[in-house]
């Protein structure tokens, strides 16, 4: 291979033509074929019994998210003025194309079960707009005395009022987001107007997030470009290393497109990926040059540019091969952009190699090479070798305070690791003070909750959910987990059969009960029916009433909010069990939680599988397990730290900060396989522990800080990102550029050092 | 042509048009007022199975016993469950007005409850029971209650028909405009099209099967599919009598106690 690398130095503008070519080729195709995929749905593992299930229980119960829309008259709403709103507000919804008729409830679409002297009445609170004075005390009142309305669709101050419009999964995109805010600040004044609830939450995360990346991204390739200029003093070698990462990502995107595959929101992942990783190529190839043309000022570039192939190219395929199983390791994972991301990131990788090995070879040989010999001073050469030398020293003189440094780390990060959470909540990617936040807090405050859990109880007999013994214990659940903090309200077929009984006795709160008798039920049920919109009973119920939709309305969508309504609920199981009932949750809170525990589940294992994997081959490339065990160690500890950083620092794990370990094993990795390839070259060739270590540390040493002050500097702009998952990316990026070359220069170089690898045992 | 002969030639014409005229653009509210005045016997009693079905196809049966007296001020109508079980001896009963501007009286006798209670029914646009129809639907809205337009004649499962519509003189009534297919000379409407507030195909109502009892036509098969929600309902009567002779007392809230 490095014969054909190095005949391919003689037809360099037939190289550099042919990749500019393809690269033009796949930016065509990526220009005219990509396709965004913001359907969320998109991402789940459909085949995944969790979610074939809550689809299907979706499906009996109509159970969409809903967006909410929610009305603040601070001096009441019970004026003409805001009624009206209500009523004008609930019909541009209707109107929505995006939005069935039946599926928006307010105040002016609900149903008002009253008692009458003679018997029960279901009417809407209002359908004319009222004149006067008198008929808003009316409507007022009537909210007042029903608690299936009273504190759900008005808060208790009765300042706000909200209406909630509910949205199949498919029909919501960008446009439709857009034009329902915009819809709803057309009635603003003097009410205020909040718009909040999943579909809002995961569209304004859809746009904000590509968004802010699309805004970061270039500053971070400035900075880079910046810091790449200062490190390796020459433009045209900035120019090149910057091809490779750009053309490797054009490749990359082109391929995915002309296989058809949208962009999902973790691929725009990949480009920052490919920064970190393909530059590293380059920088040691541009180092191992530029210490060559140290020792031979007088060399031709041919010669120079045969010798940095020589040196060099079996350590970048080696880091190549190894990052790229690291990535194709995510193949395991049952979420299929976290698959493809897996997948297309090891093919970029891949192709970082190759142009890293054709295009800089080519270019040199095109443009020569850089003019360092001027600008580079005497002093700093020797500066940087007595610094290296004096490192290289130090870690082997202070031995055990280095292992004993690095277990304390290491015991500080498992402490950390301990308090690690997964959060799939979106509301909390937001910035605090944020006006989705915000929104969301608002209405939290005055109604039951933003995010729902669905309770799906499913029994083997028809009718079963007019059984009191079951309704009973739905009940009885339901007062259980209405006491967490978190969970505002809940709501099923129990809620109107109690409702009902008291109505029936002239509103007596003693027969706020469910009724003993299932033929009573059965009856109530019958008559609701008969004067009321039947279609809101199959929300909660299905057609033969075997199943039965529970919904509980939480205050957040973090996962310990969920959880903790999980646990008392399943207290539940065995006693439904008895009554031949079955329990199962359903909605896109729950979806959410599934998938996030998937997306972990699937981390942790190509995590171990790709460790696994890096230590076999490194094994077999340094012919040497001790080896293959060594340089896992700076992955290890990288991981590690990753991982017991978040712990400490509270950030918990969710599908972006969850991917990050791949980058700690892709470039970790890197460094340790240029590290032990040099000390293996430098050993053969000294013979002397010391002095492999020194000119090792010189060597590879400056490359990988190189290559950590580049990727550093240009993640750290992520931390002035607005979007807090972005800046969470940025800081762990660093951090984990950062663990991976201390601890190889300093840890693993001692193992190496104390191992006597490569060295004959017995030592003069 | 002399002056005279002109005018001669006109007044013809114009005599002509007299008679020819109505004939070839009916009146629309005659055709509705004789559908809605159709005489169906003084009183009956039929078997009346109403099936419900939702868009998963699930299908819910209810079978009732129902009986009817019409005088010419109030229809009074009385309806027990039979089936399902659980329901079952549920009565229900209504009385319904001519007189326009009175809205009718509606009972409902739950057995577990022992108790008679009224249910108020301020809206025609209630559903039935669960069902598509609506009161309205069934036969209860006066033809003055809306303006009427006769559209054009067409072959329906060859019966010539009148196509009749209808738009609600009322603000804010569910559906916007209603197109009927009525059967010439038999007065039955055989077909309609209901059409929301946005003027969208709501409902589709279809008469299978009519039979002449007594010398009445009685609708015996009819399905309402509500096409916004996916859900239909069928109705037949089965078992049907007319004037056997039904007396008042039977429609009291002590018959709807003693069951069937």
């Amino acid at each position: 291979m490095s014969r054909f690398l190095k005949k391919l130095t003689n037809y360099k503008w037939a190289a550099l033509f042919l990749i500019f070519a393809i690269s033009f080729a796949f930016f065509m195709i990526m220009k005219s074929n990509t396709r965004m995929e913001t359907d969320l749905d998109k991402y789940m593992p459909e085949q995944h019994p969790a979610f074939v299930y809550s689809n299907m229980a979706e499906e009996w119960f109509n159970i969409k998210d809903g967006i909410i829309i929610a009305i603040e008259n601070r001096n009441g709403i019970y004026n003409p003025g805001t009624i009206k709103k209500i009523k004008d507000i609930t019909k541009a919804l209707q109107k929505m194309k995006e939005i069935e008729k039946d599926d928006v409830t307010s105040l002016y679409t609900a149903d008002n079960i009253i008692g009458t002297e003679e018997g029960m009445d279901v009417r809407p609170f209002f359908k004319k707009l009222p004149k006067d004075e008198e008929a808003v005390k009316k409507i007022q009142q009537n909210v007042r005395n029903n608690e299936m309305i009273f504190e759900r669709l008005v808060s208790n101050d009765e300042k706000v009022t909200v209406i909630i419009a509910e949205i199949g999964d498919d029909s919501f995109s960008q446009e439709f987001y857009h034009r329902i805010l915009k819809m709803a600040e057309g009635f603003e004044g003097p009410e205020k107007l909040y718009v909040a609830g999943r579909p809002i939450v995961e569209g304004t995360m859809a746009y904000l997030g590509p968004r802010d990346m699309k805004r970061m991204v270039p500053i971070v390739i400035l900075v880079i470009v910046i810091v790449l200029l200062l490190l390796l003093r020459s433009f045209k070698a900035m120019i090149l290393t910057m091809l490779v990462v750009l053309f490797s990502t054009i490749w990359t995107f082109g391929l995915m497109a002309a296989v058809k595959i949208p962009i999902y929101a973790v691929s725009t992942m990949i480009p920052i990926m490919l920064i970190a990783i393909g530059v590293a190529d380059a920088i040691h190839l541009y180092s191992h040059l530029h210490l060559y043309m140290k020792e031979h000022p007088l060399a031709s570039k041919k010669e120079a540019t045969l010798d940095m192939i020589r040196g060099m190219y079996k350590p970048v395929v080696m880091t190549s091969i190894t990052t790229a199983v690291g990535f194709i390791s995510l193949i395991t994972s049952q979420v299929y952009p976290i698959k493809y991301f897996g997948m297309f990131t090891a093919f970029g990788v891949i192709m970082a190699m190759v142009l890293s090995l054709v295009l800089i070879p080519a270019g040199l040989m095109a443009f020569g090479i850089p003019n360092w010999k001027k600008k580079s001073k005497k002093e700093a050469a020797a500066a940087e070798k007595q610094l290296s030398f004096r490192f290289s020293r130090w870690v082997t003189k202070y031995k055990y305070l280095t292992i004993i440094l690095t277990i304390v780390i290491i015991v500080v990060s498992l402490l950390g690791i301990g308090k690690v959470w997964i959060n799939s909540s979106f509301l909390e990617k937001f910035e605090k003070d944020s006006s989705i936040v915000i929104t969301d807090r608002f209405i939290n405050k005055h109604f039951g909750g933003t995010s729902s859990l669905n309770i799906i109880l499913d029994s083997t007999e028809g009718d079963a959910f007019k059984n009191p013994d079951i309704l009973n214990l739905m009940d009885k659940l339901q007062n259980d987990v209405e006491k967490l903090k978190i969970v505002g309200n809940s709501f099923s077929l129990a809620d109107y059969l109690k409702r009902m009984n008291k109505v029936m006795h002239a509103d007596r709160e003693e027969y706020n009960t469910i009724p003993d008798s299932k033929n009573l039920n059965a009856q109530y049920l019958l008559l609701y029916e008969m004067s009321g919109d039947p279609e809101n009973l199959w929300k909660v119920v299905n057609y033969n009433y075997r199943k039965a939709n529970l919904l509980i309305q939480l205050k957040s969508d973090n996962s310990k909010a969920i959880n903790s309504a999980i646990d008392i609920i399943k207290k539940y199981i065995p006693e439904f069990k008895k009554l031949n009932v079955n329990l199962n949750y359903a909605g896109s809170g729950y979806k959410g939680l599934i998938f996030t525990d998937l997306i972990l589940q699937g981390q942790i294992l190509s995590l171990l599988l790709s460790l696994l994997i890096v230590i076999i081959l490194l094994s077999i490339m340094f012919k040497k397990i001790t080896a293959g065990i060594i340089g896992s160690i700076p992955i290890i500890i990288t991981a590690t730290i990753s991982f017991g950083i978040m712990g400490i620092f509270n950030i918990p794990l969710s599908t972006t900060t969850a991917l990050l370990s791949s980058i700690a094993v892709g470039i970790g990795i890197d460094y340790a396989v240029h590290f032990i390839e040099r000390y293996k070259i430098y050993a053969g060739e000294t013979g002397d522990k010391i002095m492999t270590g020194q000119y090792t540390m010189l060597h590879s040493g400056r490359a990988i800080v190189f290559n950590a002050l580049v990727v550093i500097a240009g993640f750290l702009v992520l931390l002035f990102s607005a979007f807090p998952p972005n800046r969470a990316l940025g800081a762990l990026v660093s951090l984990n550029m950062f663990t991976s070359f201390v601890g190889t220069i300093s840890i693993m170089y001692l193992m190496l050092y104390m191992s006597n690898i490569y060295f004959k045992k017995d030592k003069n | 042509m002399t002056i005279k002969k002109i005018q001669i030639l006109t007044l013809v014409l114009f005599i002509f048009s007299i008679f020819t005229f109505p004939q070839e653009k009916p009146d629309g509210l005659e055709i509705i007022t004789k559908v809605y005045n159709r005489p169906a016997g003084d009183d009956q009693s039929a078997n009346l199975t109403m099936t419900l079905i939702d868009s998963r196809g699930n299908k819910r049966v209810r079978e009732i016993k129902q009986f009817l007296k019409d005088d010419k001020d109030i229809e009074k109508k009385i309806m027990f469950f039979v089936a399902p079980a659980d329901v079952r001896n549920t009565s229900f009963m209504s009385w319904s007005y001519t007189k326009e501007g009175k809205s009718d009286d509606q009972w409902i006798y739950l057995p577990a409850l022992k108790r008679v209670k009224r249910i108020s029914s301020d809206s025609k646009s209630d559903y039935f029971m669960g069902s598509d129809f609506t009161y309205d639907d069934l036969g209860d809205r006066q033809p003055s209650a809306d303006n009427h337009k006769f559209i054009r004649m067409e072959k329906l499962d060859n019966e010539e028909c009148y196509v009749i519509e209808s738009t609600p003189k009322e603000e804010e009534y569910m559906y916007s405009r209603t197109l009927t297919w009525i059967i010439k000379d038999k007065w039955i409407g055989k077909k309609k099209e209901f059409y929301d507030e946005d003027g969208e195909l709501l409902k589709i109502l279809k008469v299978e099967k009519y039979e002449k009892i007594n010398g009445y036509w009685i609708i015996l098969h009819s399905e309402m599919k509500n096409r916004q929600k996916k859900h239909s309902t069928k109705m037949s009567l089965k078992n049907v009598k007319i004037n056997t002779g039904i007396q008042e007392r039977q429609f009291t809230e002590r018959m709807m106690k003693r069951g069937i």
